[in-house]
């Protein structure tokens, strides 16, 4: 069944469910979670599916599905910044084997990470959309009910608080060296 | 950190610069004012060390394993969800708005909604094993070929049906049956009775078609009374019936304040027979079961379902005047 021209909800699912839930993924703090909202979106996906048109990108269409259900589900929004933060401290200590220059990256990226997890909601979407999936401006606008002028701000305040936080630290300033 | 590391005016292009975000003019004077700038130039290596580490990030690979026992009970619920998910869409028509909802297996519900118009006013939002969702384009082609029928330009409608809305074995065994009479033609209820192997169950496979789920297409209209009467169709929509049967070229006239098929003027064949008769074919008084004729009110219809001519009444050199 579906649309003339559109390709079957099977090839939808083969193609971003492993991303989408990796969005979801890197949203929440408990695969549960992570699992109940990706299945939701899936979910709610098949059921409007039929009705969009041919040229729309499904993507972003996903993505944007996925957004709004995450935006639900943290409206609670302190408990989920103290349990984001205790979360990624405990998987930054399990790599404490690591080589030297590896365990350095790995400890920026664990605080560059509890950073995001501590960012108001909007840009903490916004960052992740743009910079670890790469959506354009205007999908992340449409999935955040902004413009693209204020999803793209959000983003620039994402990094100015990441860059913050990592001042001083051994491998900002080796960069600097080279 | 009260003192700006970096020029205030360059800030945001410089930061879209070093994380890869800017557009070859942005970046051209941001490097030319790096190159200028030395407080600018560490800021500048600060966000491109920020960038690697978002870098390394994106690389980490997530969920693994736990990915793919997520997309297998996704599967399982996508599985239930596409068997009860039925697609609709609701249109107008010389019979009123209709709607038309399609599942996996086939055409589901044709359902006459008169002026409603909502999917609130039908079946579907009363049946709770059904999700319903509205459709795109796949519905849409089936109401083209729904309308060319009700214009007279279609005579058949070749669609995969799913009998999954009939409310039982009988009523699934009778629409079935019913799926068999040709265009043109009409039965008896008492007729598809004896075809179901329930001779005295003539109203029961009328409560059946009263609850036709697909209308038009299981050509319910085709059954009529023994004497001809069009009895009911969809509650009281007896008009729908004589639309339905005029547009096949079946007439019916009004005798003692009934409308009727006039089954004295027709051609008639009897199932199984490879040939079809005048009313007055002498053949006709021998057979054994007369509720179970159907009759014609064309000679070319009769044709078209693949009948020849009676070689005793020879319906073929003796019309029926029209």
């Amino acid at each position: 069944m579906g649309a003339m021209g559109q390709q079957p909800f099977e090839t939808v699912l083969e193609a971003h469910h492993g991303e989408i839930h990796r969005y979801l993924v890197r949203l929440t703090t408990r695969a549960s979670e992570a699992d109940d909202l990706s299945q939701e979106t899936f979910l709610r996906a098949y059921r409007a599916y039929r009705a969009l048109t041919p040229d729309a990108n499904v993507r972003a269409w996903l993505f944007t599905i996925a957004t709004n259900l995450a935006r639900n589900h943290f409206r609670d929004e302190k408990r989920r910044r103290t349990a984001y933060t205790a979360a990624v401290a405990a998987r930054s200590e399990s790599d404490a084997n690591a080589p030297d220059g590896e365990a350095m990256f790995q400890e920026a990226r664990a605080r560059v990470e509890a950073v995001v997890g501590g960012l108001p909601l909007k840009q903490r979407l916004a960052f992740i959309l743009r910079k670890i999936h790469d959506l354009d401006y205007d999908v992340i606008a449409r999935s955040l009910d902004c413009s693209a002028d204020s999803a793209r701000a959000h983003v620039f305040q994402a990094l100015k608080k990441i860059r913050h936080n990592l001042a001083g630290h051994q491998l900002v300033e080796m960069e600097m060296r080279r | 950190m009260n003192r700006p590391a970096v020029c205030p005016e360059i800030e945001m292009d410089l930061i879209a610069t070093a994380t890869g975000d800017a557009d070859p003019a942005t970046s051209g004077r941001v490097q030319r004012h790096v190159g200028r700038c030395a407080p600018c130039q560490a800021e500048f290596h600060r966000y491109r060390a920020v960038e690697d580490v978002v870098e390394r990030w994106r690389g980490v690979p997530v969920a693994g394993e736990a990915l793919a026992a997520a997309r297998k009970r996704l599967e399982q619920r996508l599985d239930d969800l596409r068997r009860r998910t039925v697609a609709y869409r609701i249109f107008p028509s010389p019979l009123g708005n209709i709607l038309i909802a399609v599942s996996e297996r086939g055409v589901a519900l044709v359902e006459y909604l008169g002026q409603r118009r909502h999917v609130r006013d039908s079946r579907l939002s009363r049946l709770p094993e059904v999700e319903a969702v509205e459709d795109g384009a796949e519905v849409e082609a089936r109401y083209r070929e729904l309308m060319e029928y009700l214009e007279g330009r279609r005579t058949r409608l070749e669609w995969p049906l799913d009998l999954r809305l009939a409310r039982s074995d009988f009523h699934r065994q009778v629409l079935e049956a019913t799926a068999g009479i040709p265009y043109g033609a009409v039965a008896s209820y008492a007729g598809l009775a004896c075809e179901v192997g329930k001779p005295t169950a003539a109203r029961a496979v009328a409560q059946a078609l009263r609850r036709n789920p697909l209308p038009i297409v299981i050509p319910c209209h085709r059954v009529v009374g023994s004497s001809g009467a069009l009895t009911g169709y969809a509650g009281h929509k007896t008009d729908l019936k004589q639309q339905l049967l005029t547009t096949e070229g079946v007439r019916t006239v009004k005798r003692d304040r009934e409308l009727r098929v006039p089954h004295d003027t027709m051609y008639v064949t009897s199932p199984g027979s490879t040939e079809y008769c005048l009313p007055s074919c002498t053949w006709l008084s021998t057979i054994e079961h007369p509720h179970r004729l159907r009759f014609f009110g064309t000679r070319s219809r009769a044709e078209a379902s693949g009948l020849a001519p009676c070689t005793d009444c020879r319906p073929d050199l003796h019309p029926i005047p029209s």
